[in-house]
């Protein structure tokens, strides 16, 4: 079998070393491999040049070990040589080489347009090594592959041509099982179109700055956007969607580069919609994008340091180490770099007020910063940061839903606190203070016009804030399985609870008995929570997704495990496909045993991203 | 608690004249079980649901005597009635010994009111606050008020809102103490009662799989 490429792409077996090794023969002798190393006088002025200095090529089991921590011998040399050089958009590479330097490995080409070059393209390949102790450089181990753009330049602006090198590559690296997808180059060129695929600003305060930008240029057009449409806005894929029923003036010179001001040279117009029309004019910016590996969905994980901001006090059952935890078990569980980290976002008033009563929110934060202990009642205890986070925490599942009907995610995990189920228009109860799941409902309706929306509740409680906000509501079918009322807080949730007026009908409450476990719950849930949902037809799914059902939590009485929950988030994905485009929004309620919340919760988020977890049970199926 | 504050005041009542079909429309329009018969608003008796199928059958059955035609004639006139002095106890104990649905209360000789069985069991779900958010702690107390006293100093000492608070005898030397309290924390509060000295039954431990 030859191993310089002329093998088809596919799933196949690793390359034998010695395949590999003759490949790196071949491309020597074609003059197209090459040793190299960094230019230190080029890095620190960070001027122009090329960044490595050409070298002969290492020894031949440095290289083989390279490749082999670089690809597991998935692609041979030539191949590999082949693949990032394909022709797109008429435009091809011509003196593709591939670099070794010490730890990682160089793509070096021109851009061609038929003989003429029109442009330079460097990719950077390497293993980021995380450290075990943050701050000591070492021990590390080997963290993600990650595919670096140390440099793209192209002389004039080609539309299109980047997004679809991107696509192309993003699928290669996929398969190759590269993680990360980072562009160091500033966006100069084709900032809308990276934007417009995903490419995220790499630093939180160059984003402040497109987005206050944003919005000195809607204050001196005058135009119809509110502040808050714009500081909704987390992701440079959202700014490049803005607005795209405002259409805004803008002049291109013969480079194809566009400002707002006509002078000589730009005196071309063109009409844009608004998000476009603003990064075809912005300043630069540095992007990266993030790649997905072995996951089959793509899931967003919204999650901010100021959920750690809700303080409670020592021996609080909702205390912050529930969020510590889960993140550490994240990062060390190497899950981080596969999922969408997503920034949640202040919500509006009037997406509040949508849900709850102004007076009760304004006593809510009165009673924060008067420095009350605790609010409406002794459970609801309350610090500093407080209102804050329950603010936030709605915002999250806004982040969330944003997520999936932008299409950034197919789904979404919320890891949000203080939780939100126990609370209802004006009260406080149950560790909860703001019902981010309801937020998030009406926040879905209004920005994107669902209008048949589930939410299922497996907290071990009743989501009776939840229940009492929609049980008039026939587009919301709220869906509980709990543990039974004569037991459990709050003590409602009985089965003859099936919704008020209009409402009749779309409340199902199912009362699990105490010492209820695996079997009982997936049976209840395939019995009873499949059914009703295969019969509303969702648009949408949001999961209030408590992990307080575990038989270690002794908050409650059931004695379920990991395994159920694999079991209801497999078959609610299914649900979701079937109905609504796969749009889960999970988020996070109870669960207050860390342990055993933590191996909940990952075991969760991983099926949300379709990872192969124990088999489904047929259990009471 | 005397009958005369949980009675039902707005009557549907029916003159001793009226068909039996108006009675059953009567009963099924406002999902009730006993219409007083009223005339000049002194009672004359009491028709069920029960009464008026009887009759039908009766009269399907027994062709020559015909079928009663008004509720006068079906009615028990031998009623079992309250006063609204009575108690609330009184009338679950009447209502349980004599296997009734209701009791019609007489001010003097005025129909007053109606008791019925639901009407006593809504005054048992207030009482226990069986619909209000909670959870029900069981402790079992020495019988001794000294104890009851320590329970409930110990509850007051705890960061939670009692709702509800039931002393039951518990055989012949103890009590039951039924504690509903708001905190979703209930395993929190079982163990620092525990702590105290007292002892707390794991309510979901009776239950037993059948």
């Amino acid at each position: 079998m030859a191993a310089d490429g002329t093998r088809g792409w596919g799933p196949g077996g690793p390359w034998p070393e010695r395949d590999i090794a003759d490949g790196f023969d071949r491309l020597i002798a074609a003059n197209r491999l090459f040793g190299a190393e960094l230019n230190p006088s080029v890095l620190k002025k960070s001027g122009k040049g090329t960044p490595f200095l050409v070298r002969k090529p290492p020894l031949r089991h440095r290289m083989l070990a390279l490749w082999r921590d670089l690809f597991e011998n998935r692609v041979a040399p030539g191949e590999l040589l082949a693949l990032l050089s394909a022709e797109v958009h008429g435009l091809a590479h011509g003196d593709g080489l591939l670099l070794f330097g010490s730890d990682r490995l160089l793509y070096d080409c021109q851009i061609l347009r038929g003989e003429e070059s029109v442009g330079h393209l460097t990719l950077d390949l390497y293993r980021e090594r995380d450290r075990i102790v943050p701050f000591l450089p070492f021990p590390t181990r080997p963290g993600h592959r990650v595919v670096y753009i140390e440099g793209i330049s192209l002389t004039r602006q080609s539309t299109g041509y980047a997004s679809a090198l991107f696509r192309l590559y993003e699928r290669l690296f996929h398969d190759l099982g590269f993680h990360l997808f980072r562009l160091k180059a500033s966006l100069s060129v084709g900032k809308y179109y990276w934007a417009k695929e995903g490419f995220e600003c790499t630093d939180r305060e160059q984003f402040q700055e497109v987005r206050d930008g944003l919005w000195d240029l809607v204050r001196r057009l005058g135009l119809p956007v509110f502040e808050q449409e714009v500081r909704r806005l987390t992701h440079m894929s959202d700014v490049a969607a803005f607005r795209r029923d405002l259409k805004v003036p803008v002049w291109r010179d013969r480079e194809g580069y566009y400002t707002f001001e006509r002078d000589a040279a730009h005196s071309e117009e063109f009409l844009f919609p608004l998000g476009k029309a603003y990064l075809l004019c912005a300043a630069p910016w540095d992007g990266h994008k993030v790649i997905y590996t072995d996951t089959p969905r793509r899931t967003a994980f919204v999650w901010s340091e100021k959920y750690l901001s809700h303080g409670t006090p020592v021996g609080h059952p909702e205390g912050l180490r529930r969020l510590t935890a889960l993140r550490e078990a994240i990062r060390r569980e190497g899950l981080l770099g596969s999922l969408i980290v997503t920034e949640p976002y202040m919500p509006g008033m009037e997406a509040l007020h949508a849900v709850h009563d102004p007076a009760y929110l304004e006593a809510f934060r009165e009673a924060v910063s008067r420095g009350d202990r605790y609010f409406a009642t002794r459970d609801c205890a309350i610090g500093a940061g407080s209102y804050e986070a329950a603010l936030l925490a709605a915002g999250g599942v806004m982040a969330g839903i944003d997520a999936v009907f932008s299409d950034r995610s197919d789904n979404a995990f919320c890891a949000v606190r203080p939780p939100g189920h126990h609370a209802g228009r004006a009260t406080a109860m149950g560790f909860c203070f703001v019902n981010n799941v309801a937020v998030g409902a009406s926040y879905a309706r209004s920005a994107y016009g669902v209008a048949r929306i589930c939410i299922l509740d497996w907290d071990a409680h009743h989501g009776n804030g939840t229940q009492d906000l929609f049980e008039e509501d026939p587009d919301t079918l709220f869906v509980s399985i709990h543990e039974h009322p004569s037991f459990c807080y709050p003590g409602t949730g009985r089965r003859m609870d099936r919704g008020k007026g209009a409402g009749a009908g779309a409340t199902l409450n199912v009362p699990l008995s105490p010492h209820a476990g695996d079997k009982e719950m997936i049976g209840a849930f395939e019995r009873e929570v499949v059914p009703a949902i295969e019969a509303f037809r969702p648009e949408l799914i949001l999961l209030s997704a408590g992990f307080d059902a575990h038989r270690d939590d002794s908050i409650a009485d059931l004695e379920c495990t990991e395994a159920a929950y694999v079991h209801m988030t497999r078959r609610l994905l299914e649900l979701a496909d079937r109905h609504c485009g796969g749009r889960v929004v999970s988020v996070l309620e109870g669960g207050y045993r860390v342990e055993s919340f933590v191996a909940s919760a990952l075991a969760h988020i991983r099926t949300l991203q379709g990872r192969e977890e124990t088999p489904c049970s047929s259990a009471g199926g | 608690m005397f009958v005369g504050r949980r009675m039902k005041r707005d009557l549907v009542t029916v003159p001793p004249g009226a068909s039996l079909s108006e009675a059953a429309r009567l009963l099924k329009a406002n999902r009730i079980h006993h219409l007083p018969v009223v005339e000049e608003g002194r009672l004359l008796g009491i028709v069920t649901d029960t009464d008026l199928r009887n009759a039908t059958l009766r009269g399907a059955a027994d062709e020559e005597v015909g079928a009663p035609r008004t509720v006068g004639e079906v009615m028990t006139r031998d009623v079992v009635t309250l006063s609204p002095e009575d108690t609330i106890d009184d009338a679950m104990l009447i209502l349980s010994r004599q296997r009734l649905g209701a009791l019609p209360v007489l001010d003097g000789d005025r129909l007053a009111g109606i008791v019925a069985k639901t009407d006593v069991l809504s005054a048992l779900i207030d009482t226990l606050d069986i619909e209000g958010i909670g959870v029900r702690l069981e402790v079992i107390l020495p019988r001794d008020m000294g104890e009851v006293t320590r329970l409930s100093a110990a509850l007051g000492e705890l960061p939670v809102e009692v709702r509800s608070l039931v002393l039951a005898p518990h055989g012949t030397d103890r009590y039951a103490a039924f504690v509903r309290v708001a905190t979703i924390d209930a395993s929190g509060v079982r163990e620092r009662l525990r702590g105290k000295g007292f002892d707390v039954a794991e309510l979901s431990d009776f239950y037993e799989p059948g």
